[in-house]
């Protein structure tokens, strides 16, 4: 018996060694925004089936951390794929990088359910006065924690310019919380409270995360909440989706999103801005040739459509910055 | 030779013990570093945060609710769970099994699954909150955080209620009983007191599981925050540093009550054996 657990011990301690698991495989390491797991998944298949010899390696990690993991951490990418396009530049160029290529974009919509109330009225044109009736609860996530909370801020104050109806903030927010938007020098400021003092009444249920509020919503405790387009999407949430004017999904509003700020109760400051998604291979990738391959499969027709299935909406066609490779000047419209 | 056999059976005796003291060490030791680590480095490093913390009323407001929340959940536990302990103990029946079993389902499922369970099921539109939706509310209110705390806490009171009836002999019963007693009574004075013990230990554990619950309370009330969504809300928003002093704080106060209570309960020992 003794004898047999020391085969057995020796087995496994030698499958542990190199040699065993792992074979004569290449390494592509792609670091991702965690919102793009779900299409970057069926990108690494399709990678992989491409070049089968090839495994792709993803790690998903809040967009600052990816990029950090390259300037200051040490990490090689063969990829890095950012939510917010505009930290590549300011943080990577020009000793990591010098070009990137804006590829898809999210936005924030309204999700609700067939059971939610008025599910059948509500549009573009009287969202805010549905969500504003006595018998609607809606939700968001807390500004404090989650940037889906404090975009979802930004988008109702934006309304307030797009409708030209100085109330909409005041009626859904600030009648419900202690969430205050005050406006100073052209700029609309939200100055968050610590997140005990929000104090959300019956009508607004307040969830740290955004995927919390999912459960709120299919226990019909709230009809609508707002939510990136992704998230709707891949949960098979019926959403309405806003006007780019408010939603921060394009690029062209990207002076009118510039109007709204959000003071966090740690102090950060966050302006709006649109909520583009940007890629690139850094210039110490291990495998650079592969990893603009992958940027290639992303770009392609079957990636475009991947994106657009999970929610992400592609650019079309993609907008290069900088110093684009040439392989890859056929796919992008350079801006 | 007599003599040798039972030096060498004290030594080897000793020796098992020591073992087991050295085995107990290190366990102790994993339990207690994190947390005087924790405490030592808040106080050494940063004792003007802590009390800071300690006058910030938001935070004692927290502390406050997550005590009070708890004692709340703990009365509803005593209250319904050890009449069913006494039934468990005593009687055997069909499906005994599968209810003891189910009595420990909450120890073992996540806790955002049983949040979600419950969220679904006292929400304004659930089976038990709809009915009640016009005189309580449990969504984002003191008795969703009363409901979830109870949930995960209640198998603790029960399981150790039930040790104690199980330790009293049936035959004391019995004897009041002959003696004219009626069933209630003979529970009420003979059983229930020497059972207390059991009882209290439970009723304790159950109060502790319920303060420490976070994650099934965060899914059904948010809102009023208790100490434990409070010092997650405070590493979210501002870090570590910010937290710290809070969950400091929080264990300073359970420690103190704890001690209390543990105090309490050994006398009661005294009482028993007498």
């Amino acid at each position: 018996m003794k004898k047999l657990v020391a085969v057995f011990v020796v087995i496994l301690l030698s499958c542990a060694a190199p040699g065993c698991i792992t074979s004569e495989k290449v390494t592509l390491k792609v670091l991702h925004a965690g919102s793009l797991s779900a299409p970057f998944e069926e990108m690494e298949r399709l990678f992989e089936e491409r070049f089968p010899d090839v495994d792709v390696q993803r790690e998903a990690a809040g967009s600052t951390k990816t990029i950090r993991k390259v300037t200051e951490l040490n990490k090689t990418g063969d990829v890095v794929a950012s939510a917010d396009y505009s930290l590549i530049a300011p943080m990577m160029y020009p000793e990591y990088a010098d070009w990137y290529i804006l590829f898809a974009k999210n936005s924030i919509v309204i999700a609700y359910t067939n059971d939610s109330r008025y599910a059948d009225e509500i549009n573009q044109d009287n969202w805010y006065e549905i969500l504003g009736r006595l018998d609607v609860k809606f939700g968001f996530s807390n500004p404090n924690d989650d940037p889906c909370g404090y975009r979802s801020q930004m988008a109702i104050q934006l309304a307030e310019l797009y409708y030209n109806d100085g109330n909409i903030y005041d009626d859904l927010v600030e009648k419900n919380t202690n969430l205050r938007m005050t406006f100073e020098d052209g700029t609309y400021i939200l100055r968050a409270p610590n997140s005990e003092e929000i104090n959300p009444s019956d009508k607004i249920m307040v969830r740290s995360m955004e995927m919390e509020l999912i459960h709120g919503l299919d226990a019909h405790e709230i009809d609508y909440y707002f939510i990136y387009r992704s998230v709707a999407e891949q949960h098979n949430e019926r959403f309405l989706e806003l006007p780019p004017q408010i939603d921060l999904s394009s690029a062209d509003y990207a002076d009118t999103y510039k109007k709204v700020q959000v003071v966090q109760s740690s102090g950060n400051i966050v302006t709006g801005k649109p909520i583009v998604y940007g890629i690139t291979v850094p210039k110490n990738a291990e495998h650079y040739e592969l990893g603009l391959e992958f940027v290639k499969l992303v770009l392609s027709d079957e990636g475009q459509k991947i994106l657009d299935e999970m929610g992400q909406p592609p650019i079309v066609p993609a907008v290069g910055s900088g110093n684009v490779p040439q392989e890859l000047m056929m796919l992008v419209y350079q801006g | 030779m007599l003599e040798r056999s039972k030096l060498t059976f004290k030594m080897s005796q000793e020796k098992t013990i020591l073992i087991f003291t050295l085995l107990g060490v290190i366990i102790l030791a994993f339990i207690v570093i994190p947390i005087v680590n924790m405490i030592a480095t808040q106080v050494i490093l940063d004792v003007d945060a802590l009390i800071k913390t300690a006058k910030d009323l938001s935070v004692l407001k927290s502390i406050w609710l997550s005590i009070y929340a708890a004692f709340l959940a703990t009365l509803i536990a005593l209250i319904f769970g050890v009449p069913l302990a006494y039934v468990l103990a005593r009687r055997d029946f069909w499906g005994k099994e599968s209810i003891e079993s189910i009595i420990d389902v909450p120890i073992v499922i996540p806790h955002t699954v049983a949040g979600i369970a419950l969220l679904t099921v006292f929400g304004s539109h659930g089976l038990i909150g709809y009915p009640l939706s016009n005189y309580i509310g449990f969504v984002d209110a003191l008795p969703g955080i009363v409901v979830a705390m109870l949930f995960v806490s209640v198998p603790f009171l029960i399981n150790s209620a039930r040790e104690g009836f199980e330790s009293v002999d049936p035959r004391l019963e019995n004897v009041a009983r002959s003696l004219g007693a009626s069933r209630w009574k003979a529970v009420c004075e003979i059983t229930i007191p020497l059972a207390s013990r059991h009882i209290l230990v439970g009723a304790i554990m159950s109060w502790a599981r319920a303060i420490s619950e976070f994650g099934a309370v965060v899914i059904i009330a948010y809102y009023p925050m208790i100490a434990s969504t409070l010092i997650y809300e405070r590493f979210l928003s501002e870090g570590l540093s910010a937290s710290r002093p809070v969950a400091v704080l929080l264990m300073i106060v359970c420690l103190l009550v704890f001690i209390l209570l543990r105090a309490i309960s050994a006398r009661w020992k005294r009482y028993d054996r007498d």
